[in-house]
């Protein structure tokens, strides 16, 4: 077997121009797919992460009684939980007043997990320990409200004793695009309305790549009520269909590139299998059987696939890399998209698959692109090999 | 002993059937050396084809030391092409993509007989005959026809076969070329004890041979 590879890698090493010309084709099409597939994963972790990470998290904790903290959330694979309370009532400026829910929120963990603050579009986001506002722009333009404003808070329509009743300073106005966030909902320190509830709601967020159901596996190891917890695939099924639909519509793509290119290598091994015909024809004069002629094509096809496809994969591997690194700015094209609200920065991801697929698929290919040639090389006899040369 | 009975061949073609050989029998014994002579097209390279077992002709029977060798299964008739005969054709029809060296030891590695230091002494051994040691690790795009020709021929001969079948080896080679080419081939074909059945227009070739038979528009006409 030894003689036959080594003939085989001998007969490509050899055959320079038109070996390198089929690995360059192999390495084109191996990296190009690596790229496709890792682009597309990376289009789908951004809308992910756009979608969760302005606010709700992976998972949304709801109505969670107030002797379970923030800490015995954080079980591993969980990067952070954000508290925030909610206090439904009104607020009053200037003689106008609008029912909303006040949500307190901890501004620090805020800033440091979640991305609404960055939708900021006048003055600045709130500061803990203040009794300041940060309210939306639907809302500011109905109150007529501006920065530097107070605003006085209650739970009732009327300013009556007995009710919480609190004033704020305006410090920042957002607009995140998402109708849910933008009505009916303004933020302020959590510090201020915390000792006042009895229940709290948490978003909480993952570490990248941490299965969303071991880690409600976990709450429920812990005895926690899993009804008080939602995932963003409940939460938001559109953007889980929309994935879907993304991973088929890819999957549609890259397998169609895949036939064209496969197509293309195919050809491009019998072509060149068939350009040396004359070569197999003096190997079958001095003896060679059929048998030995399918062997040494094939092994020919193998090596040349396994070194392009090593190739393809470095090659892909570090276009992928590079862009992990800097990424694909796509906001010219996502600006109104509210599943890229935070940013339209696409960072390809590498996968299991993504690696190891093309290349494979590379190979089954080309094998079957050298059995063609074999049969005919074996099925003529070596005068008429040589004769047609 | 090679034995020929009654080998007639015919190939369909666009100006109907050619019958390329026609009841052509002859017997030559063991390193004996045979010419078949005639004009282009007259049958000589199919009678050679169908000796080399390259070809099957329609009717006939070849004998090859006892053997027929169109009664063998495509893998018992390459394996007998393999151990016991050797080719040289007009243009030497060397692998490319192998040195002189490796050209030589193909048919040593297929045969699997010789292990690596009897392959490598084997390859020198014949380089010396042939006058082109230095060649050894050249490709054969860097050799002239005289010498494409020579290691040709040491590569047909380098695993001892018991038949040389050469297909005008010297048409495309100066008159000294040739002669050298000629003499180093049956020289060594003694040496070798090998039988050697050559095609050839040359008049001084088929004058050194043992035997000659002269083919006409496919009939054996050597009496005629």
């Amino acid at each position: 077997m030894l003689f036959w590879v080594k003939t085989a890698a001998l007969f490509l090493i050899r055959s320079k121009r038109t070996s390198v010309v089929l690995t360059l084709m192999v390495i084109s099409a191996v990296s190009c797919l690596i790229f496709l597939s890792s682009l597309a994963m990376g289009v789908n972790d951004a809308m992910i992460r756009n979608s969760v990470g302005l606010f709700s998290g992976h998972i949304s904790g709801y109505n969670i009684p107030s002797n379970i903290s923030n800490k015995d959330l954080s079980v591993k694979g969980v990067a952070n939980v954000l508290k925030r309370v909610q206090l439904p009532g009104f607020i009053h400026v200037k003689n106008k007043m609008e029912m909303i829910t006040l949500i307190g929120i901890d501004p620090a963990q805020e800033l440091k997990s979640s991305a609404f603050w960055k939708k900021t579009i006048k003055g600045r986001f709130i500061q803990e320990g203040t009794n300041e506002l940060f309210i939306s722009e639907s809302l500011s333009k109905r109150l007529g409200a501006v920065c530097g404003d107070i605003i006085s808070f209650s739970q009732q329509a009327r300013l009556e004793h007995g009710f919480l009743k609190k004033e704020f300073v305006v410090v920042g106005i957002y607009k995140t695009g998402i109708s849910q966030l933008d009505t009916g909902i303004s933020f302020c320190d959590i510090g201020t309305l915390e000792n006042k509830q009895s229940v709290w709601d948490a978003a909480i967020f993952l570490q990248d790549g941490v299965d969303i159901d071991m880690i409600l596996q976990e709450y429920r190891n812990k005895n926690l009520d899993h009804n008080n917890f939602k995932t963003w695939k409940q939460l938001m099924p559109d953007l889980e269909q929309l994935i879907s639909l993304n991973y088929f519509s890819m999957t549609i793509v890259i397998i169609v590139v895949f036939i064209i290119v496969s197509l293309g290598i195919t050809s491009a091994f019998s072509i060149f299998i068939l350009k040396s015909i004359r070569e197999y024809g003096i190997m079958k004069v001095m003896g060679m059987t059929s048998k030995e002629t399918v062997f040494l094509l094939c092994w020919e096809v193998f090596l040349l696939n396994i070194v392009a496809s090593a190739l393809g994969i470095i090659v892909g591997v570090l276009v992928v890399l590079i862009f992990q690194t800097i990424g694909i700015d796509l906001s010219a094209y996502t600006s109104h998209n509210q599943y890229f609200i935070v940013s339209g920065v696409v960072y390809p991801r590498l996968t299991i698959y993504s690696v190891w697929l093309p290349p494979l698929s590379a190979l089954l290919f080309s094998l079957p692109a050298a059995i063609w040639p074999a049969i005919m090389v074996s099925r003529k006899n070596a005068a008429q090999i040589l004769r047609g040369a | 002993m090679i034995n020929t009975k009654n080998i007639s061949k015919t190939y369909p073609s666009g100006r109907g059937v050619v019958n390329a050989l026609c009841n052509v029998s002859f017997s030559t014994p063991k390193g004996a050396t045979l010419a078949i002579a005639g004009k282009s097209g007259s049958g000589k390279t199919t009678l050679l084809n169908c000796l080399g077992g390259l070809e099957q002709p329609d009717t006939g029977e070849i004998n090859c030391f006892g053997i027929d060798i169109h009664a063998l299964s495509k893998k018992q008739l390459s394996h007998f092409q393999r151990q016991h005969m050797g080719f040289v054709f007009q243009f030497g029809n060397l692998l490319s993509f192998l040195t002189v060296e490796e050209n030589i030891a193909f048919p040593l590695m297929l045969n699997k007989v010789l292990n690596k230091k009897e392959i490598k002494k084997r390859i020198s051994s014949l380089l010396e005959k042939v006058g082109l040691s230095e060649l050894s690790s050249v490709l054969p795009n860097e050799l002239s026809g005289g010498e494409m020709q020579r290691i040709a021929f040491a590569r047909a001969i380098s695993h001892s076969p018991k038949m040389l079948i050469a297909d005008e080896p010297t048409a495309n080679l100066d008159t000294e070329t040739a002669n050298k080419l000629v003499q180093l081939m049956f020289s060594l074909a003694k040496e070798e004890n090998c039988s050697i059945i050559l095609s050839t227009h040359d008049q001084d070739l088929i004058k050194l041979a043992d035997q000659a038979i002269y083919l006409f528009d496919g009939r054996d006409a050597t009496n005629g």
